[in-house]
């Protein structure tokens, strides 16, 4: 006997989320954004990628920005931040 | 006319349904009761809920939690539909703000929830309190949590390696749900504690980072079980953040070899954490981490468990408030700054 039955979720689930993003090469100058989640010496540890980065890439400006708390997301001010201004972010976490 | 929203599926027979649910990651893993729309409607009908009222969202995710989401994933758990107030009631305590939905289901660190009952509802549907709560063997029980697990991986879209990022995750996302025992302790329900009138039914969902045991074999005294119970909390500590301010808990299960000397001594639950409390903030030493509880009252004491073992269980937290909230049939506001978070009633 056939079954009916319903979907239990609340949509797909995107293909690109999840994913690593697609891996540009960089041309010209680049805006580096880091994003630091406030855990023990997450600050320390983005700066000294940052300084590894800029080894390596034309490095010309730095964006950093602190989560308000492990707990959440970026305030929108930052969020805003990082989308108008970087080329590239680093993001640390974990917890 | 059926008034559901979510896309309806055709199978050949129930062992088809299974075999396309686990493919597409609707599944923990473990086989689950076709959710037909008959079974769905009679779970709403048994919460007095329309399918498209809204019982909580995710901001982060972008996602929003209805009663016909929330019925569908208890029908897949196992639930009866008399469960369904519970589950519910759970549901919207989980996507209360600061119960922090996204962080704790998130989280590398594979933290988990636990939803605690009390009033006439644990005894109505048999939610174990007593020997075994922890553990397998009742339908309540495990199917109570689990439904709220499915919800959290389905609609909250907490699926391992996508939004759910646990290095290891813990058994304990199975499910994790347990009574307070009321008969068998003189002691004030942890819901009453919280605020609610007595004798109201409701569930309490806490995160869990670890569980821990504390067994002492030795004491014969109220003092010396708060002393182990004390130096088992200061051993791990206890997670907070500036965001969670000073509202964040630790849940300790207090067994019924440890409670009688509680009880012998005259001792309520605000009685032992005011002697837990000095214990707790004295002066961090080495090896010890941090107890980041703010005051007494964060503390949640608990009577369960079953006679033999001399031992209680603390419920670490990961980043969040524990959230008490009544089980009301035909609740239908979406989740606020519900049900007390202070204690304070004395035994």
């Amino acid at each position: 006997m056939s079954v009916t039955s319903l979907d239990p979720t609340s949509g797909p689930l995107p293909e690109a989320e999840g994913k690593a993003a697609s891996r540009d090469a960089v041309v010209g100058e680049v805006v580096l954004g880091l994003v630091s989640n406030g855990l023990g010496r997450s600050d320390e540890i983005l700066a000294a990628v940052a300084r590894e980065i800029e080894q390596r890439a034309p490095v010309v400006r730095v964006v950093a920005v602190r989560k308000p708390s492990v707990s959440v997301p970026p305030d929108p001010i930052d969020w805003e931040k990082l989308i108008n201004e970087v080329t590239v972010a680093v993001a640390g976490f974990g917890g | 006319m059926s008034t559901l929203h979510a896309a309806h599926y055709e199978y050949a027979d129930e062992t088809a349904l299974l075999d396309d649910y686990h493919a597409k990651g609707w599944t923990d893993g473990l086989p689950v009761v076709a959710p037909t729309p008959e079974r769905v409607e009679a779970f709403l009908a048994a919460a007095q809920l329309a399918p498209d009222v809204v019982l909580g969202e995710v901001p982060t995710r972008q996602v929003v939690v209805t009663a016909e989401h929330v019925a569908i994933n208890a029908v897949m758990a196992g639930c009866r539909p008399e469960y369904m107030p519970v589950v519910v009631a759970a549901v919207r305590a989980h996507l209360h703000e600061k119960g922090n939905c996204h962080s704790t289901t998130g989280t590398l660190s594979g933290a988990a929830q636990v939803v605690i009952v009390n009033g006439p509802a644990r005894v109505a549907l048999d939610v174990n309190c007593t020997a075994g709560c922890f553990g397998p063997g009742w339908q309540a029980n495990a199917t109570i949590g689990r439904a709220l697990r499915l919800v959290i991986r389905n609609v909250c879209r907490a699926v391992p390696n996508f939004l759910d990022r646990a290095s290891f995750s813990t058994p304990a996302r199975y499910t994790f749900c347990f009574g307070e025992d009321e008969e068998g302790s003189d002691w004030v329900p942890l819901a009453q504690e919280r605020g609610l009138p007595a004798d109201t039914s409701a569930v309490t969902v806490a995160s869990m980072i670890a569980l821990w045991s504390v067994t002492d074999f030795t004491s014969r005294d109220p003092e010396g079980v708060t002393a182990s119970i004390a130096a088992a909390l200061r051993r791990r500590g206890t997670a907070s953040d500036d965001w969670l301010g000073d509202n964040t808990n630790v849940v300790v299960v207090i067994g019924p070899e440890h409670r009688r000397y509680f009880t012998q001594a005259g001792w309520s639950k605000a009685d032992v954490r005011a002697a837990l409390w000095p214990l707790l903030t004295a002066p961090q030493q080495p090896g010890e981490g941090t107890v980041k509880v703010a005051k007494p009252d964060n503390v949640l004491l608990v009577a369960a468990g079953g006679p033999g073992m001399p031992e209680s269980w603390i419920i670490f937290p990961h980043l969040a408030w524990a959230i008490t909230e009544p089980v009301v049939p035909g609740v239908t506001p979406v989740p606020g700054p519900i049900a007390a978070v202070t204690g304070g009633a004395a035994r």
